[in-house]
């Protein structure tokens, strides 16, 4: 169990026992205050060590003077010795053993089997990505290009056509003028919004290797 | 641990552990995990006890951009826990006029 299920499964039981609602975030956030302590990566052994969240909340509740008739509340999935309930007066809690790896290895084994087919997918994602980048830099480029020349081209053409000149020269100034209002906004939202687009990505598919790539089966 | 820890004690283990420092909850476990064997679980109940009793107070202090409560002693706590320690000295000198055979009277602490 890790520490978002523990969480959930404990609001929720401590919500059905009729907790106020100020109650419920003072235990969740010490209880969150516990796993972050607890050390990153040690969530599934803090889970554990504090046994099902169903028998805290029946702790936290007795304290705050509701009583849980009898037993304790009893989740669907519960796995467990019912008869060690209520010989632990002071809310110990024994330690559970931890579930079995068998699901992760048949998720990792699937990945693997069905790597042919995400792995095309995968390099087709990034490619497309990685040339919607590029197109959009080259834009910006060629504009930037574009105002330069005419700049240039017009300053040096002011000397022999005058009109000519100042017609490059203002069309250069104009999309100078252009560039900057685009660049701007578009820099400061888009480089940004690149980068968390790029992590999110990056997020999903460090998901899906957890989850064996499932999905794509 | 072959002896059962009552509330009343464990309410005292609490308030002389933030008594010496103030503290957060998962080093007050830490703490008593020397003495009893409890769990982190064991510990939430406690706090809100002494803290609704107003023997203990909290305040958050930021820690690597969160924030974590820490627990400080009132001054009634410090009452309370006076009382706890004498009510103490006398019940470990029952017990072991009993259990160890020393003579209770010949015992006299400050």
């Amino acid at each position: 169990m890790n520490k978002l299920e523990f969480l959930t499964r404990l609001r929720n039981s401590l919500e059905r026992g009729g907790l106020n609602p100020d109650d419920i975030n003072d235990a969740l956030s010490y209880y969150e205050e516990v796993f972050l302590d607890a050390g990153f990566g040690n969530e599934e052994e803090t889970a554990a060590s504090m046994g099902s969240p169903e028998e805290v909340a029946v702790n936290i509740l007795r304290e705050s003077g509701i009583h849980v008739g009898g037993a304790p509340v009893m989740p669907p999935q519960r796995q467990g010795a019912p008869q060690q309930q209520g010989s632990y007066d002071n809310g110990y809690v024994p330690p559970k053993k931890k579930a079995s790896g068998g699901a992760i290895a048949l998720g990792v084994i699937l990945g693997i089997l069905t790597f042919p087919i995400w792995l095309p997918v995968l390099i087709i994602v990034v490619v497309v990505l990685f040339t919607a980048i590029i197109v959009l830099a080259s834009l910006i480029f060629a504009i930037i290009a574009a105002a330069v020349g005419l700049i240039i081209g017009g300053i040096v053409t002011l000397f022999e056509f005058p009109a000519l000149g100042m017609i490059a020269l203002g069309l250069g100034l104009v999309l100078t003028g252009i560039v900057m209002l685009i660049c701007k906004p578009a820099f400061g939202a888009a480089i940004p919004a690149m980068g968390r687009g790029i992590k999110r990505f990056c997020g999903w598919l460090a998901g899906l290797f957890k989850k064996g790539g499932k999905e794509n089966v | 641990m072959g002896f059962s820890i009552n509330a009343g004690l464990l309410d005292a283990m609490v308030l002389s552990i933030v008594q010496n420092n103030d503290t957060y909850g998962y080093e007050i476990t830490q703490y008593l995990r020397r003495a009893v064997d409890i769990s982190e679980s064991t510990l939430y109940p406690v706090l809100r006890r002494l803290q609704k009793g107003e023997m203990l107070e909290t305040y958050d202090k930021e820690f690597m951009g969160r924030n974590r409560r820490y627990y400080r002693i009132t001054t009634k706590g410090n009452d309370s826990l006076e009382e706890y320690r004498e009510e103490w000295r006398n019940h470990k000198k029952k017990i072991d006029s009993i259990l160890l055979n020393e003579g209770a009277e010949n015992h006299e602490q400050a």
